[in-house]
């Protein structure tokens, strides 16, 4: 699904992001991204996400080199993906309903078909019924499950988070994540940056690991805490 | 229809839709953003007011002169008498031959009116307006020769068509000579030449006076709305779908500022007519400010509006392009 083959980023400057990152996640994976902050998972998720280019390599997804991808259709691949972001994104002069809406109105779909599938997702989330709130008058957690509810309200086939449980404590962390799962057994791919390992050690999904921008470790994380943290 | 996953459908093409309720619901969200974008204005008011005063202001300047010129140029042909044509006979030219002329000459589609002064006629006004009085008197045979005044219609009370019937005229065989009162119709006419130029420009120049303005007001709220615009892209939102609220922000820019100005213009013309009705009446001539109807109101409205349409593509072109997730 997602596809790196030596992927090296080096922003203008001199600052290397990436060097040589090479990995490969499946189609209906789930995977997480760790790292220090400022080892290179925010700009790993957005050479995903066409907000960066590679400076060498190729990056794919399904099969298609980004590379290929002018300007303009930029704005169609992002439909493709679902993305989660730490500060939510979230346009706090709209209601709840405007938010989740929002990818779906940009589509062009029929008002009856949105006001159907924002009720599924915002279901699917647990806030049916803070449909008409502002995001302001909710908590943090419940912001990131609006966030949620947006990204997968036109069912993209991939889903990007970035921190998504960033300033949740573990048992809304742990919802959140289980929230990421349920989509995963839809057969959606999951790949989520973060750096709260401890939420990671409770489960066994693949883990990346970014270390000054190279890829130190790919697969099951099964002892985390071997001191790569220092 | 998706780039990267073949069969995912995108949009609208996911339940299947029938053209005419595309076409309706093309129309409806249309509909929608331009009341957002009004209603947008309206929660501004006195920072819309400014904007759409400033258009309406600009507008309603080269309006006024123009509608000022236009009267003019109407008032001007009404002065006939100005291209008045005098033709004096031959002499030995009897009354009835002059009569004969008479009858040929109104059977012309160019004259309005003809009319016949015979010699003694002519002594006798000369008499009274040279203040030669009795003097006259001891001439021994009338020098005057008869002279026939052609008032040509309105089409041909222009100073080049005036020329040309002129020209014509002086061939009758009873013509000695034809005189026409012609050149200062001709510097009224230049004048109002210089005029129309003068407005012209001026408009020109408050035209693009306008474009940069509501450029920049558009421009603002662009960056005002940075966040948005962030989110949207971040979403998938094309740039002309984020562009579109801002170009019909500059539609009701143009609009109410079109309004504005046709009001203003109307309110300037009711105020001037008074004064000008005076003004004319010694002149003699009838002063009618009817350029005023609904033609003008929306040529006024078709300019103003592509004035703010043409302002806010100028900076929406720009600017949301420059505004990229980081």
């Amino acid at each position: 699904m997602i596809k790196f083959e030596q992927v090296s980023k080096t922003y203008p400057g001199g600052q290397q992001a990436l060097r040589k990152v090479d990995f490969h996640v499946e189609k209906g994976e789930m995977a997480f991204l760790t790292g220090h902050s400022g080892a290179g998972k925010s700009t790993l998720l957005k050479l995903i996400s066409i907000m960066e280019r590679p400076t060498v390599g190729r990056v794919l997804i399904n099969g298609h080199n980004l590379s290929s991808i002018k300007r303009r259709e930029i704005a169609y691949i992002r439909r493709d993906i679902g993305m989660i972001f730490q500060s939510h994104q979230l346009l706090m002069d709209k209601t709840v309903f405007d938010n989740v809406s929002l990818p779906l109105v940009i589509e062009g779909h029929t008002r009856k078909n949105i006001a159907k599938r924002v009720d599924a997702a915002l279901e699917m989330v647990g806030l049916r019924d803070k449909a008409k709130n502002l995001p302001i008058t909710l908590s943090g957690g419940e912001q990131q499950r609006v966030g949620i509810a947006r990204a997968v309200v036109n069912r993209p086939p991939l889903l990007l988070a970035d921190e998504p449980t960033g300033n949740l404590d573990p048992k809304l962390s742990m919802e959140i994540i289980r929230l990421f799962e349920d989509f995963n057994q839809a057969g959606v791919s999951v790949f989520i940056a973060t750096h709260d390992l401890g939420l990671i050690a409770r489960m066994k999904y693949r883990t990346l690991t970014l270390k000054n921008g190279q890829m130190i470790t790919d697969g099951l994380d099964e002892q985390p805490n071997q001191g790569l943290y220092v | 229809m998706s780039l990267l996953f073949k069969g995912r459908a995108q949009g609208a093409e996911t339940i299947k839709i029938g053209v005419f309720q595309l076409l309706i619901m093309f129309f409806t969200d249309h509909l929608r953003q331009a009341v957002n974008s009004l209603g947008e204005l309206w929660r501004s008011p006195f920072a819309s007011l400014m904007t759409i005063g400033v258009l309406g202001f600009s507008i309603t300047l080269p309006s006024t002169l123009y509608v000022l010129v236009k009267n003019t140029e109407q008032i001007s042909q009404q002065w006939e008498q100005a291209s008045e044509i005098s033709l004096f006979l031959r002499t030995g030219v009897t009354d009835a031959s002059a009569q004969q002329l008479l009858t040929r000459l109104r059977l012309w589609p160019e004259v309005a009116e003809v009319v016949y002064i015979n010699p003694a006629e002519g002594l006798k006004e000369f008499q009274a307006l040279s203040g030669l009085g009795d003097a006259l008197n001891y001439l021994e045979t009338n020098p005057l020769p008869g002279v026939v005044l052609v008032v040509p219609t309105v089409k041909y009370s222009s100073p080049t068509s005036a020329g040309i019937l002129l020209n014509k005229l002086r061939k009758e065989r009873e013509v000695e000579i034809g005189k026409l009162d012609i050149e200062w119709l001709e510097r009224l006419y230049a004048l109002i030449g210089i005029a129309k130029d003068l407005v012209t420009l001026l408009a020109v120049l408050l035209f693009f006076a306008v474009v940069l303005i509501i450029g920049n007001t558009i421009r603002l709220n662009i960056l005002s709305k940075r966040d948005e615009i962030v989110v949207m892209k971040l979403v998938g939102a094309t740039d002309a779908f984020i562009q579109r609220p801002f170009l019909y922000t500059g539609f009701w820019y143009g609009f109410l500022g079109g309004i504005m100005a046709w009001v203003t213009v109307l309110i300037i013309l009711l105020w001037v007519d008074y004064s000008m009705q005076d003004f004319m009446q010694k002149y003699q001539v009838s002063f009618d400010l009817t350029v005023m109807d609904l033609s003008t109101l929306i040529v006024m409205l078709s300019v103003s509006v592509s004035l703010g349409i043409a302002g806010s593509l100028l900076s929406v072109q720009r600017h949301v392009k420059d505004i990229e997730p980081r």
